[in-house]
């Protein structure tokens, strides 16, 4: 991204003038990311997406360990070569 | 081709902590602090959001890998032990 802003410098289009559509290369030429204002709704999207997958998992597991006893004792064991 | 056939939840559920979930989940705390890096950010204190979904999706990916090895080495132990079953005059 500094490499691109470097490039437009280069240019001489560093003074807030647009790139014209022959120069433009790269979407990430026409917006400064602000790493002081925190972006709240990606902050909350990453954070609500863990907590999801968190509780899939926990509770995908949970679901395979009840599924993994009820066979079990479906099955009663007749096979003696398998572990 | 189903990634987990429903004949794998015959098996025992590894744990959630193994060693899959557990490196794939470094690796990606690791790419967001490579993301850090690169963009010029503090290295740890930058994007714990970031750090946080991208270890989350990497232990999750980690596990299903897990499952899905587990359930590939005990068809090919069902097989085989099917065919040592089938030739015994092979084994003896």
């Amino acid at each position: 991204m500094a490499a691109g802003l470097r490039a437009v410098r280069r240019w001489g289009l560093a003074a807030a003038a647009p790139p014209r559509l022959a120069f433009t290369r790269s979407a990430f030429v026409a917006t400064k990311a602000n790493n002081a204002q925190p972006n709240w709704l990606g902050v909350g999207l990453a954070f609500g997406t863990s907590a999801a997958l968190w509780a899939f998992l926990i509770k995908q597991h949970d679901d395979d360990l009840v599924e993994y006893e009820k066979r079990k004792q479906a099955r009663g064991h007749k096979c003696t070569e398998c572990s | 081709m189903v990634f987990l056939p429903d004949e794998s939840r015959s098996l025992p559920p590894p744990p959630l902590v193994n060693k899959g979930s557990m490196w794939l989940g470094f690796a990606g705390w690791l790419s967001a602090l490579a993301d850090n890096a690169f963009n010029q950010r503090p290295v740890f204190q930058a994007g714990v959001h970031r750090q946080v979904l991208l270890a989350s999706l990497g232990f999750f990916v980690g596990y299903q890998l897990v499952k899905r090895a587990e359930y590939v080495h005990a068809k090919v132990d069902r097989e085989l032990f099917e065919y040592i079953r089938h030739h015994p005059v092979d084994f003896q």
